[in-house]
């Protein structure tokens, strides 16, 4: 299947004239009409022949000095916003909306000749870590339909693992990119705060949102972060820093390195399973003569507390703008899930607890800045498992709000921090499902994060496994 | 029972920056198609973010530093959130914790009005309610805002009316806003409450803030209502005071009153929070102090100035209270502040150059002040080649047509002859013609005047009167 090759594979083919965008894009198409009426990632999807029309120009205007991105077919999460198609953020308050805008990153991709194929299912606004919390029916998990994909971005993973798209983009509060890489076995990357602008991203936690890709490999990655990052003029909070060619650091070398493991990530209520293999990855970077060493990261019991107050705050007045005057929805549109994170956030902010939840939230936040600091100037990168738990059942998250909450426990911390972090595939349990690890480096070090990645993924096949449907 | 006024305001002024705070939308909304003037930004829409308008910024430290504030370096926007239809993302970005500037003071009247706060925000959309509908229009909804607030250190209607006047001078003066009452660009809402002594006891009355203020006399009226409300009131309840009883009126400019619009203010939570879309807002030094110079030279200062140069104190506070008409009479008087000088200048800007603008509705027009004109002009009266008044015809001539008055005077023949020789032979001529009216000034000195009017009647108008009746005079042995 032309969709199991990575980008540059894809690029170079339709380069030479192997193959064409237009048998990508059939390709995903077919993929799609077979699959997901079980899987459910799409919220919409582009009509083919449209597809197909983008698909023709693209292999009409192909040269060698086309973007690698060029001819190739992706999917978006449903809370980018994109002019002539609907953006829900899988919610009911907006299932009718149409904006007059296209998001930064949608911008960039149309620009680079890449070719949309959908917009894909999620939690609502991001509110969850299952994909179940959505409006438009949970997105199963290709590699065990009974289980949930991960979220909030199940619906970009789920598609990737199943060939619907190439490459999609994702969004990241609180670990929305790398918790459903994890489950779908893909490759994702959350990136620095401020690396991709959030421009037409529809805001979750506005301090914490993050846009990046998801994909089958490292380096897919760094093709697509070349692309999409880099300082925006529409939005305040994008950086100036310069945008690396990542693709072309890959295998510059990473021996002697020393990656850290932070005991506190692998205690009690990590799944044993998941805990080894983890930790194997240390094991398999050693053969590439990296180094490890333990190292003590002790905020980390409090990374759910800060992260559930700052977040919901922000959500809470983000989302005030769906007061039921414009959008055509009221307020008893939102989901049970939705309107929890709302209350929670116009508590903390409110005159009277402000000091004693929100203040210190900040405060605490600013201490996990410094000790992410600290914890990386005593190592290059760190390895953390992203899940407690292989994909859970459905109802399991959703019908336990704070089982829900702990879903995330390790993956809020970066966000919180602002520092990137790679999601990689790293083995599988007993049953067969899949299990990801994260390598988290300092702000703006995707370039490091990427490179290792690519050169674990040149000594594993993991990433290459494909849930049988 | 001794009742004093305490008296707070809060003055909204509206930026007249191109764009609108935090997008690149036409900021004008005056008699502008509804909803001409929007982008997402500004309609608050789905991932739609804002970055902050540097102008505005910039002109917001500029008020502070004309108001004598401390310019906060590191500042931040908050959001304050609330519903109501117009607002757009159902949150206001404003500043609480970190204002640009605080601590300024204004003098009114040798009396220190100390300046709380003056910060950055946006303002809302606009209601407009037609029968039973509500139409919203978004034009205004962004447009830079920046807060003014005072300490309640007003103790008269007459000091608040005051205080907005100065207000609005400087802020025209730095020209960043029309800050016009009647067009809304400068808004202002007192809070009132009264200090009552009574049988050696203080009382506080409740406060009540004021809205819908369109007009300075406006502002002076409801103060005055007010005033007279809450001692009445206090007379019936002797309420007091407390964290609780804050009102909210309305003006109602035609009833001449106000009216209770809300109660129970303090119970309003606007869930202020840093405004996460938007990094931290750091000034340097250097950009201050660009800004500061940046100042024009201020009214207060330039009434100093003028006074130096000799000016009365109502004089100078003519010519000070427009930036642009100031700038006019330096330009006259050019680098030459000779007292006397200054003083002709001064009596021509206030005499008839402003009874002209006045009468055209007009600003004054700078390129055709020319301070060789005044120049030449002054030397003729002190020479007494022009009168007084013939001066102050031809300058406004000279102003309309662009010419030298003197040039218009000699062309009218206008120069008045003060030369004692030209003077003496008309004054022997005019001896000679009149024989009877000499023998009548012999027997009645006051019929003199017919013997100036026949000399003024010779020289065509151009004699000298105090010169030709001197040396009728003295021909005349007196």
């Amino acid at each position: 299947m032309l969709l199991d090759k990575n980008i540059a594979e894809l690029s170079d083919g339709l380069k030479k004239k192997l193959f064409t965008s237009v048998d990508l894009v059939n390709e995903c198409y077919s993929n799609i009409k077979k699959y997901d009426l079980t899987i459910n990632s799409f919220i919409t999807l582009v009509p083919l022949e449209e597809a197909l029309k983008n698909a023709k120009l693209a292999d009409k205007n192909i040269n060698d000095h086309s973007s690698l991105l060029h001819g190739i077919p992706f999917v978006l999460k449903d809370c980018f916003v994109t002019k002539n198609i609907k953006t829900t953020a899988a919610s009911n308050v907006l299932k009718n909306f149409n904006s007059p805008f296209n998001a930064t990153v949608y911008q960039k991709l149309l620009s680079a000749g890449a070719i949309l194929i959908g917009k894909m299912n999620m939690d609502a606004w991001g509110h969850g870590g299952s994909s179940e919390n959505t409006d438009f029916g949970p997105v199963k998990n290709p590699w065990d339909i009974k289980r949930v994909a991960g979220g909030s971005g199940g619906g970009p993973a789920a598609a990737i693992a199943t060939r619907f798209a190439v490459f999609a983009i994702g969004e990241d509060t609180g670990g929305s990119i790398r918790n459903p890489s994890a489950w779908c076995n893909v490759t994702g990357l959350k990136v620095t705060y401020g690396r991709v602008s959030r421009y037409g991203s529809i805001a979750y936690a506005s301090s914490f949102d993050t846009v990046g890709p998801t994909a089958k490999t490292s380096k897919d990655c760094a093709i697509i972060l070349e692309t999409i990052a880099g300082l925006d003029k529409y939005d305040a909070t994008s950086s100036p820093q310069k945008v690396s060619n990542y693709s072309r650091l890959l295998n510059q070398k990473i021996s002697g390195l020393t990656i850290g493991i932070p005991k506190e990530f692998f205690q009690d209520g990590l799944d044993p399973e998941i805990r080894q293999a983890v930790l194997s990855v240390a094991e398999k970077l050693k053969s590439l003569g990296v180094n490890t060493k333990e190292i003590s990261m002790p905020m980390f019991d409090y990374g759910l507390p800060v992260y559930y107050i700052i977040a919901p705050s922000e959500t809470s007045s983000n989302l005030s703008r769906y007061d039921g005057i414009r959008y055509g929805q009221n307020r008893d549109s939102f989901t049970q899930e939705t309107m929890r994170r709302i209350m929670i956030g116009t508590y903390t902010l409110s005159a009277g607890y402000y000091d004693a939840y929100y203040k210190k939230a900040q405060e605490v936040r600013t201490l996990f800045i410094g000790e992410y600091k600290k914890a990386l100037s005593e190592c290059d990168v760190l390895l953390q498992p992203i899940t407690p738990t292989p994909p859970p059942l459905f109802g399991e998250l959703i019908n336990n709000p704070l089982q829900n909450l702990l879903a995330d426990v390790y993956t809020i911390s970066q966000n919180t921090a602002g520092v990137p972090s790679l999601a990689l595939p790293c083995g599988f349990t007993k049953n067969n499902l899949p299990i990801g690890a994260q390598i988290v480096g300092q702000m703006f070090s995707e370039d490091l994060l990427l490179r290792i990645g690519h050169q674990f993924q040149q000594i594993t096949d993991y990433h290459l496994q494909k849930p049988k449907l | 029972m001794k009742i004093s006024p305490i008296i707070g305001l809060e003055v909204h002024v509206e930026l007249k920056t191109k764009s609108k705070m935090f997008c690149g939308c036409d900021a004008n909304h005056f008699h502008v198609e509804p909803n001409t003037h929007t982008c997402p930004v500004c309609l608050g829409l789905p991932g739609a973010l804002p970055v902050p308008n540097k102008t505005a910024c910039d002109w917001c430290i500029k008020i502070g530093l004309a108001l004598g504030c401390e310019v906060n370096k590191l500042t931040f926007f908050e959001r304050k959130n609330y519903f109501y239809p117009d607002l757009a993302k159902g949150f206001q970005i404003t500043q609480l914790q970190k204002p640009f500037s605080i601590n300024g003071k204004l003098i009114i009247d040798d009396q220190e009005i100390t300046i709380n706060r003056v910060h950055m925000e946006e303002d809302t959309g606009k209601s407009v309610h037609i029968d039973d509908s509500t139409l919203i229009d978004f034009n205004r909804s962004g447009v830079p805002l920046v807060e003014i607030v005072s300490e309640p250190d007003i103790h008269s209607s007459a000091i608040a009316k005051k205080y907005l006047q100065k207000l609005q001078q400087i802020i025209r003066y730095i020209g960043v806003s029309d800050a016009d009452i009647e067009k809304g660009s400068l808004r202002c809402e007192p809070t009132i409450n009264l200090m009552i002594e009574d049988n050696g006891k203080t009382y506080y009355t409740p406060l009540a803030e004021i809205k819908n203020v369109a007009s300075l006399t406006g502002v002076e009226n409801a103060i005055d209502f007010e005033v007279n409300r809450q001692t009445e009131q206090f007379k019936i309840d002797h309420q007091q005071k407390n964290s609780s009883n804050k009102t909210t009126r309305g003006w109602d400019a035609d009833k001449n009153q106000t009216f209770l619009q809300r109660e129970k203010e303090e119970n309003a939570d606007y869930r202020y929070f840093p405004e996460p879309d938007l990094p931290p807002i750091e000034y340097s030094e250097t950009e201050i102090e660009a800004i500061s110079k940046s100042l024009p030279e201020l009214p207060n200062r330039k009434i100093v100035k003028y006074k130096s140069y000799g000016l009365s104190d109502y004089d100078s506070q003519i010519i000070a209270d427009n930036s642009l008409f100031a700038t006019a009479f330096e330009r006259a008087i050019g680098e030459k502040n000779d007292k006397e000088f200054c003083k002709f200048v001064a009596n021509i800007f206030i005499g008839p150059i402003l009874t002209l603008l006045n009468k055209s509705q007009s600003e004054i027009d700078l390129d055709k002040i020319k301070h060789e004109y005044f120049y030449s002009l002054f030397k003729s009266v002190s020479s007494s080649e022009i009168s007084n008044t013939m001066a102050k015809q031809v300058i406004i001539e000279s102003y309309q047509i662009d010419e030298d008055p003197v040039y218009i005077a000699a062309k009218k023949g206008l120069i008045q002859v003060s030369d004692p020789g030209k003077i003496e032979m008309m004054a022997r001529q005019v001896i000679l013609d009149n024989p009877k009216a000499v023998n009548d000034y012999k027997k009645n000195p006051l019929t003199l005047s017919f013997l100036i009017g026949q000399l003024m009647k010779v020289s065509l108008g151009s004699a000298n009167p105090s010169l030709a009746k001197e040396t009728l005079e003295k021909l005349l042995g007196k």
